[in-house]
């Protein structure tokens, strides 16, 4: 399975025998999906279910993936909806509103057993809990994972000149709130 | 105080032992492993096209005949028959409940309880709504 990293080859490979090419996919994009749906939900055990989730829901659509677009903007894009839709849940369960889910994702980070960060990245993590929704995805996307802005412009449906708006203003406001700590 | 370049290296977020291993493993027994994707048979994409074409045909003729129903005049005062007085004057203080609903309403009072937006909501309302800040910027 080495060598075969170019998203071209596991197309190709997908459209030849699939089993095999769903199985390099995996291989190659669990762990930076699940990094990125780790750091919108906060909670391993969510993360975990949202991961696999994610994996299913791309294995049932993988007829409807077009193979001009990106593999990997398609993945991403499938994530990203499947962390939306568990903090959506957990807003409901636990009777949140959408100004407090900041908040309560904060909480959770201070009694995960898998978050072992010191204070200067409690404090980041913190503020970065504070931004809006689709603020704290670009965000994240940008910082952490140095997505460009055309990648993360098909993975949101958004304009590249608004996604860097609000990653300029997300790195503002995170830049304020550590400064009040 | 660290800055965020200094915290942005370290990953303050940790899994179990052996995990991306075994997460893999569960996918590909939750996907591949379960057996050959069963594609859903849909009709056809000819039969979906007719029953389109049929439904649109069918929209059109209701809808012709509807105009032609109320248009016609016999026809109107023969519905008109059809609906009773009391159906008549409900219809009627309906529309004088919300005239004198619009009358009676205070709408200073509105304007005065309205909360004010903070300029960082107003910000991040318009970022998520997808709108171009430098436009605004352009037209103040």
């Amino acid at each position: 399975m080495s060598g075969i990293s170019q998203d071209t080859d596991i197309i190709r490979i997908l459209q030849s025998d699939i089993n095999r090419g769903f199985r390099i996919v995996v291989e190659k994009y669990s762990s930076k999906l699940y990094w990125h749906i780790r750091r919108l939900v906060i909670l391993h055990e969510d993360a975990d279910d949202a991961l696999q989730n994610t994996f299913i829901n791309a294995w049932k659509n993988l007829g409807e993936f077009r193979s001009e677009s990106s593999l990997y903007t398609w993945l991403y894009a499938i994530a990203t909806n499947e962390s939306l839709t568990l903090i959506n849940k957990r807003k409901r369960n636990a009777a949140v509103s959408l100004d407090d889910i900041g908040s309560y994702l904060a909480g959770s980070l201070e009694g995960s057993t898998w978050f072992d960060g010191d204070e200067a990245q409690t404090r980041l993590q913190n503020a970065i809990l504070q931004l809006p929704e689709k603020q704290r995805i670009v965000f994240n996307l940008k910082y952490f994972d140095e997505m460009t802005y055309e990648d993360m412009s098909k993975i949101l449906k958004t304009s590249e000149g608004a996604l860097k708006a609000s990653y300029h203003h997300a790195v503002k406001k995170i830049e304020k709130l550590l400064g009040e700590y | 105080m660290k800055t965020m370049d200094e915290t942005k290296d370290k990953n303050p977020f940790k899994v179990p032992e052996n995990y991306f291993e075994e997460v893999n493993n569960r996918i590909i027994s939750a996907t591949v492993g379960a057996g050959p994707l069963i594609r859903k048979k849909g009709i056809s994409r000819s039969l979906k096209l007719t029953l389109a074409v049929a439904a649109s045909v069918a929209v059109f003729v209701m809808l012709s005949y509807t105009a032609f129903r109320l248009l016609n005049p016999d026809n109107r005062n023969r519905w008109l028959s059809e609906i009773s007085t009391e159906e008549l004057v409900v219809s009627y203080l309906d529309d004088i409940d919300i005239l004198t609903l619009e009358e009676n309403s205070d709408l200073s009072a509105m304007y005065d309880s309205e909360p004010v937006a903070a300029r960082e909501d107003i910000i991040d309302y318009l970022l998520n709504e997808n709108i171009e800040l430098n436009e605004i910027y352009e037209l103040l």
